[in-house]
């Protein structure tokens, strides 16, 4: 079965329960290579090579059938509330 | 080269036969139907030729000693897909361009020369792919995040003592 971007939102929405999550299929709709964007409250105290590996082990099974996966973001709910402040104020600038 | 190629297809028909016994044991059948060899554990007419070969588990020892010669001699290492200089990946070819920027040295090897290669580096860092940043001899992470790293900052404080002195 072809790896879809339902399948990968739905392993990682009960893998590590974010609150923000964003899937890219990156291939043109081929379901070989996507982009993740997730904040989960999970990466607390985490480093970023942590957080990848998480990602990565949540999708273990996906990743044996997909090209390449390009994790964009993996931020907290912290930092994503943060960022967000930021895009606003500078929205309006 | 007829002969060579007559070889190979006998070869493969006998693969095609091959059947397991229910004790393990692999009997290869010819062409003609007729018993070729087998391979049991002791029999002692049994050309050693012919005896089960154990394919190298993926960890090959003298692979992964390569890879732990690598990082430990070279501050930056890239293991990435084809070359610097003609990278065969976006991915691969992003990570080149980041450590470019800093003009530090790094070295790079390309993983898609040997299989066997690849597959220790990924149980090595117990990362699934390519590329694969080290430096001082840690495993930092592939493109994502080395680009990540180079925004924030990270990247150029991590490479601080590795900078030409005049940057």
């Amino acid at each position: 079965m072809a790896v879809t971007k339902e399948i990968m939102e739905t392993t990682l929405t009960n893998k590590l329960q974010p609150i923000y999550l964003n899937v890219l299929d990156t291939s043109g709709g081929c379901g070989t290579s996507f982009a993740v964007e997730i904040v989960s409250s999970q990466f607390d105290g985490k480093r970023s090579l942590d957080r990848h590996r998480m990602v990565n082990s949540a999708l273990a099974e996906e990743l044996k059938r997909i090209h390449a996966l390009s994790l964009k973001m993996t931020r907290t709910p912290q930092q994503w509330n943060e960022q967000q402040a930021q895009e606003s104020r500078g929205a309006t600038n | 080269m007829a002969g060579a190629m007559a070889h190979q297809i006998l070869q493969r028909a006998l693969r095609l036969q091959s059947a397991s016994s229910a004790s393990g044991v692999r009997v290869l059948y010819g062409l003609s139907g007729q018993k070729r060899f087998s391979t049991i554990g002791e029999d002692p007419d049994t050309h050693s030729d012919f005896q089960a070969v154990n394919k190298a588990p993926k960890d090959v020892p003298s692979a992964r000693e390569l890879v732990e010669k690598d990082i430990k001699n070279n501050h930056i290492m890239l293991y990435m897909k084809g070359v610097p200089a003609a990278p065969r990946c976006g991915f691969s070819a992003l990570a080149v361009k980041v450590l470019q920027e800093y003009d530090v040295p790094f070295s790079a090897r390309n993983i898609l020369e040997d299989q066997e290669l690849k597959e220790s580096i990924k149980s090595f860092s117990n990362w699934p792919t390519f590329p694969q940043i080290f430096i001082k001899g840690e495993f930092v992470g592939g493109s994502d995040i080395i680009l990540n790293m180079h925004q924030s900052g990270e990247l150029k404080e991590t490479l601080k003592d590795l900078l030409p002195l005049n940057k």
